[in-house]
């Protein structure tokens, strides 16, 4: 009795207490962590193919083939499924969900099949994957290759498959650059050339040199943009030459342009080694290519880019605002009810939801600023909105105004902690006040203000309601920065991460095949957000670094 | 230090020059100063001639207004909220309580030491370059040239000639506080105020500030405010002794210390109180 009071009293049970805590919340991240790191890398993982020998509910054999996505125990059968009811409902059976590909042949690349139905199943050597640019995966056979009019099968007909792959991914990529670098660059002026002829009209036409001009110029455009477009049409045809000849599980057999296969590989036959450099090279593809076939295929680059460019702007913008709000208040105003009011507001904004920002940035920024900038700047576009519309730059602000309260806390509690003697020996010196804020006082309260910035990046880059509102869309037609002049478009809708796995998690259309990319994507998400952070931490301790030992 | 060091052409250039009927004047008049914190009324009509070229020492128990008098030389008194001044401080001639005064430029003329050094989080060299870079010199052979005269005059060159781009703060307390000074004197003051510059500092740190003091004083008005007598003993010149906002006695050094003429200077002198 007497030792358990001890105990009590010593205070070891709150020790235990908040112990408990602590691991449960590391638990709990290190859980969240390795169950989207898992789900999401297991998707570039080459599993194997498997062969089923199935018995179907009526008794027919078939033989399926497919990838094992996952089993469950169920109590009830789905009639619509064809599954019959077990003989002993209360034990249930297990069913298997089957990935199958041939999207296009069978209707759906998905099939529960039931555990008791299948007879045996197998791992075929020759059974391939042809990932290709429609209708998701083929699975089944290779059967031959028609390179240059040469028909090539067995061995040497796949080696042929590779090479022609190869061949017509560069093709594809000189299409790619073309279309980007020269289309873009064509459709662009002529974009600019057709406003500014709607220009002249507007102005009310009285300047027929002008006029000339403007025609010439669209004509030589115009010219410029059917000559690329046919040495596009001849690049694609160059594409399309060789074809491949497949065969499904059921001896279907389809016939390929190769301008439609974007990788293949025989998951069976690949070595531990193999396995891991298509793990890795799939990753790299992920990283670094465009989205295909309603978000559900390819790759996140634009949503990286547009993330990343975003949230840089938006540093860009509130750092500055944030400082000289803080500054202005700490420093300059007369510490009074007003101020404590203002700084209790500041504080308060921080917990308004973010959808409010949201519908403030479409209000304000979109419609009445970007609509105002249109009537002004961009007449001759209308009525199609050039700012009056949701876009990079008035995303970046409407975060910006979300994260502005952190920055501007986070800057002032900087601000407080640099002591009064460092002031006052800087104005003993002749300094002004101006003089001495900025060539002593805000230097050493950067770190501070890096620690504002850091927040207000991590808070921003995992932001996606407002976004929805003010620029955010599921798929780009074009990055935000690139090579024609003014380079950085603040004006254009991009692509963002958080909003990619909404839309691939929730309003994709084949839900099941893109599960995976949304867990990806939320990895990577974590992933840029902790480079970014990394990069402004590492700023930061070298700034403190040259501050050590501040504590007179 | 020898005193070819301390003669720096160059720098003295930049200075007004001095005429011999000036030097003989006082440094700073001080007529009828009171100064009001708020309510409280915390110096009381101070009347004072601070001698040029010489080390004036206040002395009195805490809060008797010594720290503040001293802050109204160079109008540090400013930042304090709720802080009113009244009367004259005459320095050449001129009311710095006037508002006509460029406070920027009379803080150039009026340096100060605080209690604890401040220096900034900056290197040694640009610690001592502040005052200079403020002052719009930008030219860095002047710079190096004015860096290391100051840091020759406050008796710190041998110990940081070879580290000036190292950070100041690495240095120890005694040597910061000497650094701080020659940051005070880089920027070439006539009055060097200073704080209670050894209440932070060990006896042998506090043993080469006061060689300093002495030092300086060839070139500079010092004022310096102390807790210590044996230090006012040692250093000053003058003393004035303060006691609740009032100079209650006022005169030279050794004359204050032997032959007091109030009986509350000799109370506080021998220890009796304060």
């Amino acid at each position: 009795m007497k030792g358990t009071r001890k105990w009590l009293r010593n205070g070891t049970p709150f020790i235990w207490l908040n112990a408990a805590a602590v691991s449960l919340s590391i638990l709990m991240v290190a859980g969240l962590l390795l169950l989207i790191g898992w789900k999401g890398l297991s998707h570039f993982w080459p599993h194997a193919l498997y062969e089923f020998d199935y018995v179907e509910a009526d008794g027919s054999r078939t033989v399926i083939v497919g990838q094992v996505r996952r089993s469950e125990q169920v109590q009830y059968a789905d009639p619509e499924a064809g599954e019959e009811a077990p003989s002993e409902p209360s034990r249930g059976f297990t069913r298997i969900l089957i990935e199958t590909g041939n999207r296009d042949l069978a209707g759906g690349d998905f099939r529960w099949i039931r555990a008791d139905g299948v007879r045996s199943r197998a791992t075929p050597a020759d059974l391939v994957v042809v990932e290709r640019q429609e209708w998701g995966n083929f699975f089944g056979r290779f059967v031959a290759v028609d390179r240059a009019g040469e028909r090539l099968s067995g061995d040497a007909g796949w080696t042929a498959f590779l090479e022609a792959i190869e061949r017509s991914r560069k093709l594809q990529d000189e299409i790619a650059e073309l279309q980007r670098k020269v289309v873009g660059r064509i459709n662009y002026q002529l974009e600019k050339n057709r406003l500014a002829q709607r220009r002249l009209v507007l102005d009310g036409g009285h300047d027929p040199d002008r006029a000339r001009e403007l025609e010439i110029e669209r004509a030589a455009l115009e010219r410029e943009y059917w000559a690329s477009e046919e040495l596009l049409v001849d690049l694609a045809g160059q594409a399309r030459r060789d074809r491949v000849v497949l065969e499904t599980a059921d001896g279907e057999r389809i016939e390929l342009g190769l301008d439609a296969v974007v990788d293949t590989w025989r998951p069976n036959t690949l070595s531990a080694i193999g396995k891991l450099g298509h793990f890795f090279s799939k990753i790299g593809y992920f990283l670094s290519a465009e989205p295909r076939e309603a978000n559900t295929q390819g790759g996140i680059f634009p949503a990286i880019f547009g993330t990343v460019v975003m949230v840089l702007l938006m540093a860009v913008v509130v750092a500055p605002f944030g400082v000289v709000a803080a500054v202005y208040l700490s420093e300059y105003a007369r510490q009074n009810a007003v101020t404590r009011i203002i700084r209790i507001t500041v504080s308060n904004l921080a917990g308004v939801p973010s959808i409010v920002y949201g519908v403030f940035g479409l209000g304000v920024f979109v419609y009445t600023i970007g609509g105002g900038i249109d009537h002004l700047f961009f007449e001759a576009a209308l009525p199609a909105p050039t700012f009056g519309t949701g876009g990079l730059f008035w995303a970046s602000l409407t975060l910006a105004l979300l994260t502005l309260p952190v920055v501007i806390v986070s800057t002032e509690e900087g601000l407080a902690r640099i002591p009064r003697s460092m002031r006052e020996g800087s104005l003993a010196l002749g300094a002004t006040r101006w003089e001495t804020l900025w060539r002593t006082i805000i230097p050493m309260a950067s770190p501070g203000i890096i620690t504002g910035l850091i927040l207000a990046v991590a808070r921003a880059a995992g932001e996606v309601a407002p976004l929805m509102l003010v620029g955010v869309v599921k798929l780009a037609p074009s990055l935000p920065i690139d090579g024609n002049f003014p380079y950085l478009h603040l004006e254009r809708k991009f692509m963002h991460l958080g909003f990619h796995i909404y839309d691939v998690g929730l309003q994709s259309p084949n839900v099941e095949a893109a599960k995976p990319l949304a867990f990806a994507t939320a990895l990577l998400l974590i992933t840029v957000v902790l480079l970014l952070n990394l990069v402004a931490i590492n700023v930061r301790n070298s700034l403190q670094k040259k501050f050590i030992g501040l504590d007179t | 230090m020898n005193d070819s060091v301390l003669i720096d052409e160059a720098a003295e250039a930049t200075r007004s020059p001095r005429t011999a009927q000036e030097a003989g004047r006082p440094a700073l008049r001080i007529r009828d100063l009171n100064l009001y914190y708020d309510q409280l009324h915390a110096l009381k009509g101070v009347e004072l001639d601070i001698t040029r070229n010489s080390v004036t020492a206040f002395i009195g128990p805490s809060g008797c207004g010594k720290s503040t008098l001293l802050r109204c030389f160079n109008r540090m008194n400013d930042l304090v909220e709720g802080c009113r001044v009244s009367g004259e401080i005459l320095l050449n001639g001129q009311d710095i309580n006037s508002p006509r005064i460029d406070v920027s430029e009379l803080r150039r003329t009026v340096g100060m030491v605080f209690q604890k050094p401040n220096p900034f989080p900056k290197s040694i060299f640009e610690n001592v370059a502040f005052g200079l870079r403020i002052q719009g010199v930008r030219k860095r052979r002047m710079l190096d040239k004015r860096v290391e005269w100051a840091l020759r005059a406050a008796a710190l060159w041998d110990e940081v000639r070879d580290r000036l781009d190292e950070s100041a703060l690495e240095l120890s307390g005694g040597q910061q506080q000497r650094l701080v000074i020659a940051r005070a004197i880089a920027v070439q003051p006539e009055v060097i105020l200073l704080d209670e510059p050894c209440s932070s500092l060990d006896p042998i740190s506090t043993l080469k500030v006061e060689e300093l003091i002495n030092e300086l004083k060839r070139r500079y008005t010092i004022i310096i405010v102390t807790h210590n007598m044996q230090q006012a003993a040692r250093v000053s010149d003058r003393t004035a002794f303060i006691y609740d906002g009032e100079i209650i006695e006022y005169g030279d050094t050794d004359q204050i210390f032997m032959n007091p003429l109030t009986k509350q200077t000799e109370d506080y002198i021998t220890g009796r109180y304060g």
